[in-house]
């Protein structure tokens, strides 16, 4: 039975494959990069030091150090010496939003697609979970953070739909699914939440949330389950969208001038985001 | 239900709240030893505060207790050099640390711990209550029953004092117990939630779905120290855990 000798073969490799792969300091510059872009890191915050980053990410001092580097050539860090010294997030909005689109032309779509699935999957069962397992008190707590939620900007919305994502997870019982649900919100949020720019979709993230806790209220996993993935579905579709048309501007920083109408419409947004 | 299942209902029931009355008399105890250092020292700093907790829970964080966690959560406003502060200790399994969390309202990481179940509800009713289980992840970041009581000082509520305990320890501790009875015995919180099922199928976490289970639990959810002992339907019996809030649902 070829298939189930290749099958044992792969998970053995799998057990045997080496636990620290190689590139850790793009790894960890681009989760720092990733929480400074989607306003997890605010602008002035100082980061910790080189050793206390290498411990808590459990990584070589040197792989943070280089990743603080990384970061500090691409103007996201400011390192100051002295007393007062460590580094400094330099949050700049305009850069920001050059990186997040950088990022969306670098991924291919098969990695893009693959992200959300992931985060459909996670979400998806946590919803459904959720709508089994939720007591009355986990409902008034979701219902107050949906109420709760300022929907006026792509920051303020995305942390909403931040923190309602982390209460499902803890609603649906599970401590692995919350820590899953943690990691995607680092790793993803940035990228598959950037629809939210657009006010159309920050009403449809407060529309999901408000059918999400009437099927936990109403006893209904599926109709959790299927409010939740529906509404990711439609945030890969906008961001393959975007991609394609990022894609179809050429790369050899003749962007502003191609693109400048998107360029003002940023700032202007930018603009609104900081009211 | 005959009368050897009756008393054996409440044997286990009794069982059950012996040991987690353990943990409530902790809390109970260093709540009081808090209570009255704060009596004489109103307004204490982060640091002064931290050095009285750590030495009072230090000593029940042993790797064979229960106890996986405990601490003193402070109202807004008690401390002079910081508005919102938790002196949480963690130990048990593991090695003994302090709690850190985010004390800045900015971050992404704050949590207004006063609008948490564990807060609120002493705040709110004054007196013990027990969280759960839930996934704690402001603390054990595990699945875990939380017991805080108020602490009070001259008419206010300074704060609460806890003790967290996991859930997949009190399994241990507390399905013997369960199995001693005949049937299905499931040990669900005020809520209904499930801790612990003789019933392998019945997943902890989950809620127990018994007709007539909710209307059941309802005096445990209005006071936790309430006693019920009721008969379902269906021919089951739901007998309150002592003071615990904890109830042991019998099936035959």
């Amino acid at each position: 039975m070829p298939h189930s000798t290749d099958g044992g073969d792969h998970a053995r490799s799998v057990v045997f494959a080496p636990i620290e792969p190689a590139g850790r300091a793009e790894l960890v510059e681009q989760r720092l990069t990733d929480a400074i872009v989607s306003g997890m890191l605010r602008d002035g915050e100082r980061l910790p030091s080189e050793s206390e980053l290498a411990r808590s990410l459990g990584v070589a001092l040197v792989t943070a150090r280089e990743a603080l580097e990384g970061m500090r050539n691409r103007g996201l860090v400011r390192t100051r010496r002295g007393r007062d010294g460590g580094s400094f997030v330099t949050y700049d909005r305009d850069a920001a939003g050059a990186l997040a689109r950088e990022r969306l032309r670098r991924q291919s779509r098969v990695a893009l697609r693959d992200l959300a699935l992931i985060v459909s999957a996670v979400t998806g069962l946590a919803a459904e979970l959720a709508a089994d397992r939720a007591s009355d008190d986990d409902i008034e707590t979701l219902e107050a953070i949906h109420h709760s939620a300022d929907l006026s900007s792509a920051d303020s919305a995305r942390r909403a739909l931040g923190r309602f994502l982390f209460e499902l997870a803890a609603v649906s019982q599970s401590p692995r699914l919350l820590h899953e649900e943690a990691r995607l919100q680092a790793e993803a949020g940035p990228v598959l939440w950037l629809c939210l720019r657009e006010e159309e979709y920050r009403e449809r993230s407060s529309r999901v949330r408000a059918d999400i806790i009437d099927a936990i209220r109403a006893v209904d996993p599926d109709g959790a389950r299927t409010s939740m993935r529906g509404f990711i579905a439609d945030a890969l579709d906008w961001l393959l969208e975007e991609k394609a048309r990022l894609d179809c501007i050429p790369d050899d920083g003749g962007e502003h001038e191609v693109d400048a109408s998107t360029t003002a419409d940023t700032a202007r947004e930018g603009m609104e985001n900081e009211r | 239900m005959s009368a050897e299942a009756t008393e054996a209902a409440h044997t286990v029931a009794s069982r059950v709240s012996a040991r987690i009355d353990r943990i409530f008399a902790s809390v109970d105890e260093q709540g009081r030893a808090i209570a009255h250092w704060l009596a004489a020292h109103p307004s204490p700093s982060v640091a002064e505060l931290d050095r009285v907790v750590g030495d009072l829970v230090i000593e029940h964080l042993q790797p064979t207790s229960l106890v996986t966690g405990a601490g003193f959560v402070v109202a807004p406003g008690l401390l002079r050099d910081a508005h919102w502060h938790l002196a949480w200790w963690l130990g048990g399994h593991t090695a003994l640390r302090r709690l850190t969390t985010s004390d800045d309202p900015q971050s992404e990481d704050f949590r207004d711990y006063t609008a948490l179940e564990w807060f609120r509800y002493p705040e709110r009713t004054g007196s013990r209550h027990l969280t759960g289980p839930y996934v704690d992840y402001l603390c054990t970041d595990d699945y875990t029953i939380t017991v805080t009581a108020p602490v009070m000082v001259a008419g206010r509520m300074a704060g609460v004092v806890g003790a967290d305990a996991l859930v997949d320890r009190l399994e241990n501790a507390l399905l013997p117990e369960l199995r001693t009875m005949a049937g299905r015995a499931t040990l669900v919180a005020a809520s209904g939630r499930v801790l612990v099922s003789t019933d392998a199928r019945v997943q902890p976490g989950s809620m127990l779905r018994i007709a007539g289970l909710g209307d059941a639990l309802l005096p445990l959810r209005a006071a936790g120290s309430a006693a019920v002992d009721h008969l379902l339907p269906d021919g089951g019996r739901v007998v309150s855990c002592g003071a615990t809030s904890l109830a042991l649902v019998t099936e035959t």
